[in-house]
């Protein structure tokens, strides 16, 4: 049986005998190469979940939107998985409101191109570190990459030319937040670009703003950012997203060691916010 | 619609000689809200006051604006003002016109531009503020001092005979401190074992104190009117209740230890009591010596007390209780100098002594029966030589600051040596000679005439010659280099706070200096206060202070802490954190940052989307809370606000700031 397989049988099972309310997966797209997430309630609709190289969008966010319902279940990945802890750990979920059919990824094509998705490229964990059961074979394990090859040509760059690159970067936003949509991190209940009273992020749409708005949201997101890349993948414009997410990473491998976030529910260290009395101190 | 006034002050010519009040008034009246402006020569005083009382009723004012001093001068002024009219204490806004503008800047025009912005930010924000009300908390009636010196000790008197309990913490095994070592005290050379001890036994004796000698502060929580404090009492192996002091067990011991008390000049047995005036009079067991607990062989101190005593079982105590209010008289320490002054032997040479060890060498009591003798080879130095500042003003090498203690009792050191070797020769090398004090110019004046020879300028550099310690220095005063072969060097060296300073204050998040000293809440105006409420300050955990300065800063801690217990409740501060548990997701990262435990996440019921919903969300402590805001940067939600200063009032200052 190949993964896709099993996926319909126990989503239909899991919806059949009532343990979940709800199943999360892909259903094939309109177009050839195309996949779309699915959400069904109907065991009878089980059939229509597919698993193959072109399921590109990650599923962990849409347990929120769909969590009231009851219990669910969905498809894990690396990515799905880790944004599922992510959820867990930041108390957005219970991770006994989810039921995980984990699948080992063998990254996933642009469908256009036919070419390993960048973020697929990129990936470190490709196999879910947390899953109630598994999908067929685990997959081989991603050809590593310089992790923080990006981060190394902004930081290469003299400062002028660094913040012309910026000021290009940010001309072109255009407020979309699609990428505070997509990713598994950004689950405040209201985003603080949307709180009026404040008025922290003004409406206008020019560099100075949307800048602000790009800084805050990697603060916010850097010391939690599962690296799924989702959000690079979704801009309309083309941002280089990730760069500002991995040079937070990078900083904090620096400051506090090596980290990876959400690898397990065990360990959902956040070092940005995180007070311990030995920390270090290099500002002092 | 808000009715705003703004009250101006020209603090004589503080403010109004850099600043052009009447033009930051003139803008003020043209901004949104301000129904009233006012300039006053003095705003601060009762007539100022009464008028921004009539102001405020004439007016019908409901916010207010002051554009005076630091907010840490006078806003409880201004709160207390407000409590007596319509207007609620908290929609209060101090411009900072003084300390961060008048005083920092010497250009009117750009002083004068400041302070208008400074104003409209004040404006902007006092638009945005809430009523705030206080809540009452109450105080239990007891104190904890922590450091049994003469400053804990006199802190402690003071509060016990106002009737209240005390309990003294002293990491010793006996209470004395740095006091109960010195010999004589400046100027006027009392023996400091006869005022010291007294002292000791009336604290040991008084029905108020509870002395928990050789223990420690293990945890504090709580706040003003109620810290919980866990203290460890460290296991003495010995039964207080049945030990009588009589010291059988100290004469049979064989095991020989340094005598930490004498300086290390002499030894001591591992059973002991620090010295024999000591409080409480009974001996503890070093552990770390002892042949029985090392080893599990000897014993035989249990052997020879007569009232079994002797407990080799004993552990550590842990005790809690509550305190309404802390006092730190945590004392001194002095530097190590041996590391950092090499060029004095840092250490090789025996002869080379601290003013400490010349205190005990002096002392009858001291190893040497109060006998000035070398510690190398016991024999009578016929020339000293004292070198003033080692580690002080020296910011190079030790602390920049000066000990202020060292003048005056390097003189006396020069009296007493010259008093008791009258041939002797003395030679003190100082940068400056700093006598402000009673009596102190005129002790120093004797010590000249004692034939004392003061000699300005520093040590570059000791070492040992035919039995001699060769002193190379300069004579700054007629530019020559001088050579002195002394017998025996004594170095005045810097105060510093004692071991452990850093983890305690954190603690209790008493704030430090760059050199670990505690700091006061105001230099000037709150100089044995703490930033934290309901902590005080005694003696020289603050910085360095001779006897006098330490006692009377003592007693002022007391009369602080007296006042404070005498109260039944305090009134809260009602600037806190505020949940929005719309926004709260209860992710508990405000749980963690909080330095008072003042956070916790709770499940809370709510109705959202028609639906009941029961969520975690964080609930703030109001009595534990100290509004410091760490919660609220660290919330990435902005669920947590500072009432007082909320988000929005403080985005909406940044707005007035960058209007253009």
């Amino acid at each position: 049986m190949t993964a896709q397989d099993i996926i319909r049988t126990r989503a239909k099972e899991l919806l059949e005998s009532g343990e979940v309310a709800t199943f999360i997966g892909w259903e094939a797209g309109r177009f050839e190469n195309q996949t779309t997430p699915l959400v069904i309630t109907d065991a009878a609709d089980a059939d229509k979940l597919v698993f193959n190289e072109y399921c590109v969008n990650t599923l962990a966010k849409y347990v929120r939107d769909v969590i009231p319902r009851g219990k669910v279940g969905l498809v894990v990945r690396g990515c799905d998985s880790r944004g599922i802890i992510r959820l867990v750990a930041d108390k957005v979920i219970k991770r006994e409101d989810v039921y995980l059919i984990g699948v080992g990824c063998p990254g996933i094509k642009d469908r256009k191109t036919g070419e390993m998705l960048k973020k697929c490229a990129e990936c470190r964990h490709n196999n879910p570190p947390e899953f109630d059961e598994m999908a067929g074979e685990v997959a081989e394990k991603p050809v590593a990459v310089e992790r923080f090859a990006e981060v190394a040509e902004v930081e290469a760059m003299a400062q002028p030319d660094r913040s012309r690159y910026f000021e290009s970067v940010y001309a072109k936003c255009i407020r979309c937040y699609a990428c505070r949509d997509v990713c598994p991190c950004c689950t405040c209940r209201e985003c603080f670009v949307d709180q009026r009273r404040e008025n922290w992020v003004g409406k206008q749409n020019n560099v100075a703003e949307n800048r602000f708005y790009g800084l805050t949201r990697v603060m916010h997101i850097g010391d939690r950012c599962i690296e799924c890349g989702e959000c690079e993948r979704v801009c309309p414009m083309d941002l280089p997203l990730m760069k500002l997410n991995r040079k937070v990473i990078q900083d904090m491998n620096d400051l506090f060691g090596e980290f990876e976030s959400s690898l397990s529910l065990e360990d959902t260290t956040e070092p940005l916010i995180e007070y311990r009395l030995d920390d270090v101190e290099e500002f002092m | 619609m808000s009715r705003i006034g703004v009250f101006l002050c020209y603090c004589g010519s503080n403010i109004a000689g850099t600043v052009d009040v009447e033009a930051v008034a003139e803008m003020a009246r043209t901004l949104p809200d301000v129904v009233y402006v006012e300039t006053n020569k003095y705003t601060c005083s009762d007539p100022g006051q009464e008028g921004v009382k009539n102001a405020i009723i004439e007016k019908g004012i409901d916010r207010v604006v002051v554009g005076a001093c630091s907010p840490r001068m006078h806003e409880p002024t201004w709160r207390k003002l407000l409590a007596d009219t319509p207007v609620n204490p908290y929609m209060l806004e101090v411009a900072n016109l003084r300390e961060q503008c008048s005083w920092v800047h010497k250009d009117k025009e750009i002083a004068t531009e400041k302070a208008k912005d400074l104003v409209k930010m004040a404006v902007a924000k006092v638009a945005r503020l809430q009523p705030l009300h206080s809540i009452e908390i109450p105080v239990h009636k007891k104190a904890l001092v922590i450091g049994g010196g003469i400053a804990g000790m006199q802190t402690a008197l003071d509060i016990a005979d106002a009737g209240f309990q005390v309990t003294i913490v002293e990491r010793e095994t006996s209470l004395g401190g740095k006091m109960v070592m010195l010999d004589k005290t400046f100027p006027t050379m009392d023996c400091s074992a006869c005022i010291c001890t007294p002292k000791m036994s009336e604290v040991g004796n008084h029905p108020n104190i509870t002395v928990k000698s050789y223990s420690e502060v293990e945890n504090v929580s709580g706040y003003i009117g109620n810290f919980e404090v866990t203290i460890r009492e460290k296991a003495k192996y010995i039964d207080y209740n049945l030990c009588t002091g009589c010291g059988a067990c100290e004469t049979k011991c064989p095991q020989k230890v340094t005598n930490d008390f004498e300086q290390g000049m002499a030894q001591r047995t591992a059973i002991y009591k620090m010295f024999p005036q000591a409080v409480p009079s009974k001996p503890v067991i070093d552990a770390a010596h002892c042949r029985k607990l090392q080893e599990g062989k000897c014993g035989v101190c249990a052997k020879v007390c007569p009232t079994g005593a002797i407990n080799y079982e004993d552990e550590d105590k842990l005790t809690t209780e509550t305190y309404g209010a802390v006092v730190f008289a945590t004392g001194y320490k002095l530097i190590d100098w041996k590391p950092l002054y090499p060029e004095y032997g840092g250490g090789k040479y025996e002869d080379v002594i601290t003013g400490l060890q010349f205190e005990r060498l002096v002392n009858a009591s001291g190893p040497t029966e109060g006998h000035i003798l070398r510690p190398s080879d016991g024999t009578e130095p016929k020339s000293v030589v004292i070198i003033k500042c080692v580690g002080s003003r020296d910011p190079n090498k030790g602390k920049a600051y000066c000990s202020r203690a060292c003048c005056m009792y390097s003189a006396k050191h020069a009296h007493q040596y010259l008093d008791k070797v009258p041939d002797g020769r003395c030679y003190v090398f100082y940068m400056d000679v700093r006598t402000p004090g009673k009596g102190y110019d005129e002790f120093y004046m004797n010590t000249l005439q004692d034939g004392a020879q003061y000699l300005r300028g520093r040590v570059s550099k000791i070492y040992r010659e035919n039995g001699k310690l060769i002193c190379k220095g300069e004579d700054t005063l007629t530019s020559q280099q001088v050579t002195v072969a002394a017998d025996m060097v004594v170095l005045e060296t810097a105060m510093v706070p004692a071991d452990g300073i850093d983890e305690l204050a954190a603690k209790f998040t008493v704030g430090r200096d760059a050199d670990s000293w505690l700091v006061e809440a105001h230099a000037k105006l709150r100089p044995v206060e703490t930033n934290t409420a309901g902590i005080f300050l005694a003696g020289t955990a603050q910085g360095p202070k001779d006897i006098p300065d330490s006692v009377c800063q003592a007693g002022a801690a007391a009369s602080k802490v007296i006042g404070l217990l005498n109260k039944d409740k305090l009134m809260s501060n009602p600037q806190i954190s505020h949940v929005n548990e719309t926004l709260c997701q209860g992710d508990g990262a405000c749980v963690g940052i909080c330095p008072y435990g003042a956070i916790s996440i709770v499940e809370k019921q709510f109705r959202e989307n028609s639906r009941k919903v029961v969520r975690p969300v964080a609930e703030v402590n109001p009595g534990l809370c100290q509004g410091c805001g760490a919660c609220t940067v660290t919330c990435r939600a902005g669920a947590m606000d500072l009432l007082g200063y909320t988000n929005e009032s403080i985005m909406r200052e940044v707005d007035a700031l960058c209007q253009w």
